[in-house]
């Protein structure tokens, strides 16, 4: 075992690994955490908390996930490359460890004019960071743990032990280049990698089968991501406008037929295509999980943790397996 | 600091532009001339109005500038680049329109020249050589005295060259010219019968022989003696001195060049109908100008071709006609003259007076026993390098050692003349000094070049009809009016005149190249504009980040330099807006239209020479409101600049907002140049707008 | 070259509407071909900023003029004696001429008059774009010739990141994404096996983050150091 981390256990056990997502408040309400943790918790074995992301404040993410797991969620603390030099990204790690945080996402992070899309004010003029990048940023996690060395080369007496994860975008252009770019996280030290959202299953399938045939699937634990779609407008945005995100017509249509059986009724416009939007994951789910190279799937239902129990269930993967400390 | 020092470098206009231009190529109808006038210059001046400037261009070089204006044989219209396009320009119409223009402030001008040298010199000869060396020596200080035979100054122009061509008034302006200087004339003084050579070389510090051809040719014909049978150049003194004489009813005139013309033509005039000519030459082979004879056949006067005197018929001693024999050929196969006969073929054509007018000679015989050597076929022996004859001070000029030729070339000799005297009575070397008029020339239109400029047709010249002008000698040609005047102006491509770079400035930024519409620059280390390519549009030099570029000819600057006074004091307490307007002066000169009072006039040679700092300028002179009008895309003389022009009164209108100024004080407007005052109703329209918007004010 | 664009005049006004001479001092290379700072744009400021002066009421005289380079002493030497006739210096030269003029103007201020933003190429007329960044430690070679520094939003050494969209960064839509280009190229290259290889984290001493940076030629400076040394303080040769 690398960390110990309850996710690392269920996905060396064999059994289809689930983990969700937990936004952190844009105020300093830990109330707000803990409640997602409650809400969380028993139907995913990680949730990532993530590192403010699209670029806005919120409470770290180191935090963040110190507040869920005091309340027994374990956490996936996610690192960006925006906000911290190599200086700071590690003596953070060295904290989170010390904090008992075991896992931990790399990403580049969203730049900083991105400000939640536009919808908030977000810094913009911030100065980016960037020092390192993420696939450099896996590496210095897996020398930190494995041969107990920072960056620069000075010694670590006690190593943090993470289960080292990256994000990947199988879908993203130019596509060729994604099972190159899988394959450098996983060279650099990837134990677990959690993907963008999945809705074209197709397309998704044609990729992990080059994953599989270069063997990555064995060399990492590949989590499949589902975005819990609320809306038929919120799959159009995604599909139009999120980076590397296709969603085929057929599942647009599905929940504007959704909507448009509720007449004029908004709220029951919104009741039908949430619940719409649940089904829809778990089909998803299902689809997912028959994948060949597949070890779980990241389910993020952004804004709206509470459908995660019913989401998990409904998908036959309750209750999660539990192991003895 | 650099705009002050800037202006200071540059002189006035012509100074500065004179200066540049001798480091350039000239434009070919400048080298075409025999004096070199400046063409392009002078005919830019007249488009926009500046007519003063265009007369000091061409006086500073001929001073036979009226008689050129309306008799020269204008060698720049053959050279102008415009023939591959369409037509040349009508230079000498212009020239006299300008000349007309600017005669009162010609007259005004003129003035006596200071003797400041000790020294005379005696001129034998008042023809354009003899004139144009007086006006230069008296103009470098010389006491200048001229000797004439005839009664009047100007050699063949006042005694030969008949005044339904060259009126005796316009010749009086260039003569008057010379005399204002204090040129001492002695007329009906000949040399060698009322003074001798011996005593002008005891009077004078130098002598300088112009005595032109003045005696005519005769024919070696049985005949030839005895009354009915005249000489041209005596002919056309008794014209010219008004001595008319009795010709009878039918003139039968020898010879195809274009003082046969004169002498046919004036017998005309003299109330002959029946006036003839005959020529060893076809049609096409004639010496005379193509133009001389057209609108002699349009006088009724008919031409035998290709006939060669033989003997004169007469009835007792009256001329009944001349025999004439079929001429073969008239050049041999090196195009040297040299006529073959028929001598089988034979005829008379009918006359009562034969004038004969085959060439003329010198009359040299007044330098017999001076130390003036003349050869074996009396002909002056001198060296053309110095101007001087074998006589140590003196020299000659003109056709008397040229041989026959044009007015102009005759003054060209003169300037020679003047500046060899001058350095011998320095006591400096002569050789190599004197001006030579051969320069280096701008190419012929690259033909993608020609191919981008657009077809306008010459203006044409009103001449009187036949039958009207056949009855006297009033002058048969009238000059333009403005309007048509100031089109022909237009179609000048401004050749050489377009732009130079200062590869000190240039910092081959490439600019120019992707502007000019032509493809002139060329950049490598620095931009380098290719003049035959130029067109002088001016597109380049306002677009220059580095003011690298400068126009030879109006240079962009000088509306900026010029701009407060064009506007003036701006009163706080006027009652109309201040309106500067950009004028383009296609077609139009500045007096061709009249704008109203409130409308300052900048005259522009293109609107794509309007840079963004001029609209500044005129701004900051105080301009309430600043117009760029401009002629349609269809009439614009350069193709596809419109754009550019716009893009730049945009950037302007950004500027002067970013001085909270409204964006409607700036407009580009376009009006038919077509139009008979095409500007002023844009421009009023305008006024009243800003009017409307209210007057500048400052704390 | 350098690329800037011109302040507002609002701006530049509130730096010099305390001064009496003012003289806008172009600079005839970069900053010139991307029109923010030559000859002419000198010229074009020294004006508005008259009328504007006159608009107030303030009575300041402003001049223009400019010299080649403002970023090498020879050629603002033979004006230096101008320049010390007015009491402000609007430079239009980039940043370097700014400072370089300022060191050497004693009392007298020399205040920017163009924001300099990169260095970069004219990709058409009116078009300036980054294109290096500088960084002192080129590694153009691994990614077939396209800056990752300079062009990707995110500085990425092992790019792309997920917010790759159509070509595009995540940034904006107008803005191409270093890292497709670089697949595209390195494709195109037969290069493409190359990306494989793990870049890692970059020494950014030799980039802006090592502190103020300086290019010495040995050869030449060991030269002036020696011709310095054998002239006397009278400027002879010893
Ligand atoms: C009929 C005619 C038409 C012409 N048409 C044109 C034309 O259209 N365009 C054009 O450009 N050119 C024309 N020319 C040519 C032009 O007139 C001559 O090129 C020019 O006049 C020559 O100038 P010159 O000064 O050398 O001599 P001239 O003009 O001949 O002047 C010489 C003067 O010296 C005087 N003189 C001679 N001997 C003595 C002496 N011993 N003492 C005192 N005075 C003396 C003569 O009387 C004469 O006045 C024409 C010439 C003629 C004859
Ligand atoms: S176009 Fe004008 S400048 Fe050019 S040759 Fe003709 S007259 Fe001269
Ligand atoms: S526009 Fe000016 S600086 Fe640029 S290449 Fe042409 S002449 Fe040189
Ligand atoms: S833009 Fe006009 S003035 Fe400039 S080089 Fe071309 S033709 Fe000549």
């Amino acid at each position: 075992m690398k960390s110990g981390s309850n996710l690392e256990k269920v996905i060396l056990s064999g059994q289809p690994a689930v983990t969700a997502e937990l936004g952190p408040p844009m105020s300093a309400d830990g109330h707000e955490v803990i409640k997602k943790a409650k809400e969380l918790k028993g139907f995913c074995d990680a949730a990532n908390i993530t590192d403010c992301q699209t670029a806005v404040v919120r409470i770290s993410s180191i935090a963040a996930a110190v507040l869920a797991l005091r309340e027994g969620l374990e956490p996936v603390m996610q690192m960006t490359c925006r906000d911290r030099n190599r200086i700071a990204i590690q003596a953070d790690l060295l904290g989170a460890a010390a904090l008992g945080l075991k896992n931990c996402l790399c990403l580049a992070g969203d730049h900083q004019v991105f400000s939640a899309a536009g919808r908030l004010k977000g810094h913009p003029g911030a100065k980016n960071v960037y020092d390192v990048d993420t696939c450099q940023l896996v590496g210095i996690l897996k020398k930190m743990r494995d041969e107990g060395l920072q960056e620069g080369g000075d010694k670590l007496e006690v190593a943090p032990k993470f289960f080292i994860g990256a994000s990947w975008t199988p879908m993203g252009d130019p596509i060729d280049i994604r099972p190159m770019n899988l394959l450098k996280k996983v060279n650099a030290g990837a134990d677990f990698i959690q993907t963008q959202g999945i809705y074209d299953i197709e397309l998704f399938r044609a990729q992990m089968a080059k994953i599989v045939n270069m063997g990555l699937h064995e060399r990492t634990a590949i989590l499949g991501g589902i975005i819990v779609p609320k809306s038929a407008m919120m799959l159009k945005y995604m599909d139009s406008s999120v980076a590397g995100v296709s969603v085929p017509k057929a599942l647009i249509d599905r929940m504007n037929k959704a909507k448009e059986a509720a007449g004029d009724d908004k709220k029951k416009a919104r009741e039908l295509q949430e619940a719409e939007g649940i089904k829809l994951s778990i089909e998803l789910i299902h689809q997912v999980l028959e994948t060949p190279g597949i070890k779980g799937v990241h389910i993020q239902a952004i804004e709206w943790e509470s459908a995660i129990e019913g989401i998990v269930k409904a998908a036959g993967l309750y209750p999660r397996p539990a192991f003895a400390e | 600091m650099a705009a002050e020092s800037a202006i200071k470098m540059k002189g006035t206009h012509l100074q500065r532009v004179a200066a540049l231009k001798e480091t350039r190529p000239y434009s070919p109808c400048r080298a075409a001339c025999p004096v070199n006038t400046d063409v392009q210059a002078y005919v830019g001046l007249i488009a926009q109005g500046r007519y003063n400037e265009a007369f000091e261009v061409i006086r500073s070089v001929n001073p036979v500038a009226s008689v050129c204006s309306l008799i020269c044989h204008h060698p720049c219209e053959r050279a102008c680049r415009r023939c591959s396009i369409d037509e040349p320009l009508a230079v000498r119409p212009l020239k006299r329109f300008a000349l007309e223009q600017a005669s009162e402030y010609r007259r005004d001008r003129r003035a006596l020249v200071e003797k400041t040298r000790d020294r005379s010199i005696g001129i034998i000869g008042s023809g354009p050589a003899g004139l144009t060396a007086a006006n230069d020596l008296a103009d470098l200080g010389y006491k200048v005295t001229v000797y004439d035979r005839h009664p009047a100054l100007g050699g063949m122009l006042v005694s030969a060259i008949p005044a339904y061509r060259l009126p005796r008034e316009a010749l009086k302006e260039d003569i008057d010219d010379v005399i204002a200087k204090g040129v001492e004339v002695k007329t009906n003084c000949e040399i060698g019968r009322d003074i001798s050579m011996k005593e002008l070389s005891e009077k004078h510090d130098a002598i300088l022989i112009a005595v032109g051809l003045s005696l005519s040719r005769s024919l070696n014909i049985p005949g030839v003696e005895g009354p009915g049978v005249m000489l041209a150049i005596p002919f056309l003194e008794d014209v010219a001195f008004d001595r008319k004489p009795d010709l009878g009813k039918k003139v039968l005139v020898i010879g195809g060049g274009n003082v046969a013309m004169d002498v046919a033509r004036s017998a005309r005039r003299l109330g002959v109908k029946n006036v003839e000519m005959v020529c060893l030459e076809g049609p096409d082979e004639m010496p005379a100008w193509k133009w001389e004879v057209e609108e002699a056949t349009e006088e009724d006067i008919k031409i035998h071709h290709r006939w060669g005197p033989k003997s004169v018929v007469r009835e007792g001693a009256k001329v009944k006609g001349l025999e004439v024999v079929k001429v073969l050929s008239v050049f041999d196969s090196e195009r040297r003259f040299s006529p073959t006969f028929d001598q089988n073929q034979t005829t008379v054509i009918g006359a009562d007076t034969i004038i004969i007018t085959i060439g003329q000679m010198a009359n040299v015989s007044f330098l017999k026993d001076t130390q003036v050597r003349i050869d074996d076929r009396g002909r002056v022996v001198w060296d053309p390098k110095t101007q001087m004859t074998g006589a140590k001070g003196v020299f000659v000029s003109g056709e008397v050692v040229t041989g026959p030729g044009a007015a102009i070339q005759a003054a060209a000799s003169g300037h020679r003349s003047a500046l060899a005297i001058h350095l011998y009575l320095q006591g400096e070397s002569i050789e190599g000094k004197l001006p030579t008029y051969e320069k280096e020339k701008i190419s012929d239109m690259p033909a993608d070049v020609a191919s981008k400029i657009g077809r306008e047709p010459r203006m044409k010249l009103r001449h009187l009809p036949p039958k009207v002008r056949c009855e006297s000698f009033v002058q048969f040609e009238s000059g333009y009016d403005e309007k048509t005047a100031l089109t022909e102006a237009g179609r000048c491509r401004g050749c050489g005149g377009g732009a130079v770079v200062d590869a000190k400035k240039c910092m081959a930024c490439l600019t120019c190249q992707r502007v000019c519409p032509y493809g002139a620059p060329v950049v490598s280390a620095w931009s380098e504009i290719r003049p035959e390519f130029c067109q002088a549009c001016g597109l380049c030099a306002p677009e220059c980040p580095g003011q690298a570029i400068s126009m030879v000819s109006y240079d962009v600057r000088e509306i900026r330099d010029t701009m407060a006074s064009i506007v003036g004091a701006v009163e706080p307490k006027r009652p109309d807006p201040v309106i500067v307007a950009f004028l383009c002066m296609r077609h139009m000169g500045t007096s061709g239209f009249s704008l109203p009072d409130n409308v300052r006039k900048v005259p522009v040679h293109c609107t794509s020479r309007i840079d963004i700092i001029d609209i500044l300028k005129a701004f900051e002179c105080g301009a309430d409101g600043v117009a760029v009008v401009r002629c349609s895309t269809e009439t614009c003389k350069y193709k596809g600049i419109e754009d550019r022009v716009s893009a730049r009164v945009d950037r302007a209108k950004q500027l002067i907002g970013m001085l909270g100024m409204e964006a409607g004080r700036l407009e580009i407007m376009n009006s038919d140049s077509g139009a008979e005052n095409p500007y002023s109703g844009v421009c009023a329209g305008f006024s009243g707008k800003i009017k409307q918007m209210g007057l500048r004010t400052n704390k | 070259m350098i690329v800037g664009s011109q302040k507002s005049i609002d701006e530049i006004w509130d730096m010099i509407k305390g001064f009496k001479k003012v003289l806008v001092f172009g600079c005839n290379t970069c900053v010139a071909i991307c029109h923010a700072g030559g000859e002419k744009e000198a010229e074009t400021i020294a004006t508005l900023l008259r009328m504007r002066a006159a608009q107030e009421g303030k009575d300041i005289a402003v001049d223009f003029s400019s010299v080649m380079r403002h970023c090498e002493p020879e050629y603002f030497e033979p004006v230096m004696e101008d320049l010390k006739k007015y009491d402000l210096i609007l430079s239009t030269a980039c940043g370097v001429g700014v400072n370089f003029l300022s060191d050497r103007t004693g009392t007298i201020p020399v205040y920017p008059g163009v924001n300099t933003s990169f260095y970069g190429a004219v990709e058409s007329p009116g078009n300036f774009v980054e294109l290096c960044a500088g960084c002192g430690n080129c590694i153009l070679h691994l990614t077939g010739g396209i800056c990752p520094i300079a062009r990707c939003s995110k500085t990425l050494m092992n790019g792309p990141c997920g917010g790759t969209n159509k070509g595009k960064c995540e940034i904006s839509k107008d803005v191409d994404c270093a890292w497709y280009l670089i697949v595209e190229r390195m494709k195109k290259l037969g290069t493409l096996e190359k990306l494989a290889e793990i870049q890692p984290a970059r020494n950014w001493s030799t980039s802006r983050d090592g502190g103020p940076r300086r290019v010495s030629l040995e050869h030449i400076r060991a030269y002036e150091e020696k011709e310095a040394a054998n002239t006397d303080s009278a400027g002879g040769k010893k």
